[in-house]
């Protein structure tokens, strides 16, 4: 009989537990020995992508070429004296207001070509203003969307899907510290999962969708959300239904609800956004210009 | 970011370095240049510095064509055991699925579903997990009749694409077809019998990505879709230096390579190309020759 190597994805019957294991004093579960922690459990085909083609294109892209070391940044003046034991712990931003907009992105090395960090998914209810119970529609349907639950895996990170509470209290809109949404927060594999199912089912489905449209040219490009390489958009709660997890059996939602979906990514500084748009185009989600 | 002056950019570096390398006269700093000019106002007396003139090196572009993957690579036998290891893991801890939100107690759908569903435990947890729990042969019969019946209306006998194509089959080296996990690039096999990547050169006044533009439209014609990725080049090469027969230096060759991808339609080279071909980056060591491949092989992709 020919020798045949075991196949490394097929197992044989997990040992026999010779001692019982300790119960957990709280679930009154069998706990392990040790914390069983699970990882990436398939290759990822968009992940591989970015490695192989999009990561060299857009350090070819969005590459600035500096000649020698950069000239020290001007000394603007403190708006109080930092010695005077007056204003010593005050909030001291320089002359003119914080220079956040106008500080300039890190070299282009191959090092911090532009990554997506994370993909935040938000889901804002109103109706959970008046009753917080209608929130649970927007909870289910962000759960079977991302499939995300807290410490899953044993990652104590993951945290699942979160409520989200009212900041401040605005006169006949919101109150603080209530529920009025939910959102979950997506890494790795499955982050690029999400976006898989974005570009592929949802995305062509949309009617008339011709693409997320850009700011004006004339836009400011000082602003936090330009300079701090986040992309953002939204979906209009029709769109919900065409995400195949939510397909198979929309009627078990209360309603469709709309999302706004943040791409995180690591570039900073100015041209940021511009950046993590190409990094974004380049899974396929389409930007026009407003015409 | 000004892409419009990048010509000007690369081509003040590019002196800046022969600067850096060659005669005397161009090792004095640009201050101390500057200062000289500023005392020749002045001063008639001193003597002039001019920097003496070489040959202006000949400037060319080139474009390293790239088709991307098209399908997946295949893991290698350590990922494979891992990520079964690790999903076992996983179907080991996961939340219980809720099968009563998804699927109507009863339905085929889930009868089919909870079938699938043994199976992959099984795979997992060896042979013998949930054995105990089909104790009625009967309805397991049935249920497998029924999923079978669901198959066939759904038509679900299609047939997965093999994963090599013809071409790699018949080493047909021009097809965009072959070796769909890797990065292929383009070579072409000019008058010289030498292989390179599909190159021109560049004209008076012309931007460095134009002519990039124009001399891979003019050798791989026009039946193609390609686009250029960045206006920077990616990277240069200088052939060994070369005398003219009077024993003086010619003037200097230099190729900066841009990469492009190809989206659509094929190469149809033109009359002065030989052949063509769609290589990965081991193959083209060994159509290449040595001081070309050592110049090129960093820029191409290992996947």
């Amino acid at each position: 009989m020919p020798l045949r190597a075991p196949s490394v994805a097929r197992f044989g019957r997990p040992p026999a537990i010779r001692k019982p294991l300790p119960l957990s004093p709280t679930t009154r579960l069998p706990q392990p020995p040790v914390k069983i922690v699970t990882r990436d459990f398939a290759p990822c085909r968009l992940e591989d992508h970015y490695h192989s083609t999009l990561q060299d294109n857009l350090m070819y892209l969005t590459y600035t070429h500096e000649l020698g070391p950069r000239p020290p940044p001007r000394q603007i003046r403190l708006t109080y004296d930092p010695n005077n034991p007056y204003s010593k712990y005050r909030h001291n931003p320089p002359v003119g207001g914080s220079q956040l907009g106008r500080k300039l992105p890190p070299p282009c090395t191959p090092e911090n070509v532009v990554q997506l960090e994370k993909v935040q998914i938000h889901i804002m209810n109103k109706e959970a203003i008046t009753n917080r119970s209608n929130l649970l529609g927007t909870v289910m349907a962000l759960r079977a969307l991302t499939g995300e639950t807290e410490k899953a895996g044993g990652q104590h990170a993951v945290e699942g899907v979160q409520i989200v509470r009212g900041k401040k209290q605005v006169g006949g809109w919101i109150r603080k510290g209530i529920p009025v949404g939910a959102k979950v927060t997506l890494k790795g594999p499955a982050m690029y999962d999400f976006i898989g199912t974005l570009t592929e089912f949802v995305l062509p489905r949309i009617r008339e969708f011709q693409g997320v449209e850009l700011p004006p040219a004339s836009a400011n490009t000082e602003t936090p959300s330009a300079v701090s390489g986040v992309v953002s958009f939204g979906l209009p709660p029709s769109a919900m239904a065409f995400f195949p997890q939510v397909e198979v059996n929309q009627d078990a939602y209360p309603k469709m609800y709309g999302m706004h979906i943040h791409f995180v990514t690591n570039a900073t500084g100015v041209g940021a956004q511009d950046r993590a748009r190409a990094l974004v185009s380049g899974f396929q989600i389409p930007f026009v210009r407003r015409s | 970011m000004s892409r419009g002056s990048i010509f000007q950019i690369s081509s003040s570096v590019y002196c800046q370095r022969k600067a850096m390398s060659t005669g005397s006269l161009w090792s004095i700093s640009r201050p101390a240049i500057r200062t000289c000019r500023r005392t020749m106002a002045t001063q008639v007396s001193e003597p002039v510095l001019q920097p003496q003139k070489g040959p202006k090196p000949v400037l060319s572009t080139a474009v390293i064509l790239n088709r991307s993957p098209t399908i997946t690579r295949t893991p290698t036998m350590f990922e494979r055991a891992y990520y079964s290891y690790q999903a076992r893991l996983r179907r080991a801890l996961s939340n219980p699925f809720p099968y009563d939100f998804y699927f109507k107690p009863g339905s085929i759908l889930e009868t089919r579903f909870t079938m699938e569903e043994q199976k992959r435990e099984r795979r997992a947890f060896g042979p013998t997990f949930g054995k105990q729990d089909d104790y009625d042969k009967e309805k397991a019969a049935a249920n497998r009749a029924a999923a079978q019946q669901l198959a066939e209306q759904e038509g679900e006998s299609e047939e997965m694409m093999p994963r090599v194509h013809s071409s790699d089959e018949a080493r047909d080296y021009k097809s965009l077809d072959r070796k769909g996990k890797r990065n292929l690039y383009l070579l072409l096999k000019d008058t010289n019998d030498a292989w390179r990547f599909p190159q021109g050169n560049v004209e008076k006044g012309e931007l460095l990505h134009q002519a990039a533009q124009r001399d891979m439209h003019a050798e791989c014609g026009e039946y193609m879709d390609a686009w250029i990725v960045s206006r920077n080049p990616i990277g240069h090469y200088k052939p060994p230096m070369t005398l003219s027969p009077k024993g003086k230096p010619l003037p200097e060759q230099v190729t900066f390579f841009f990469k492009a991808h190809i989206m659509q339609g094929q190469c149809r080279p033109a009359e002065t190309i030989k052949d063509f071909a769609w290589l990965t980056k081991q193959e083209i060591e060994s159509y290449v020759d040595k001081h070309y491949w050592d110049g090129i092989k960093d820029i191409l992709s290992d996947h």
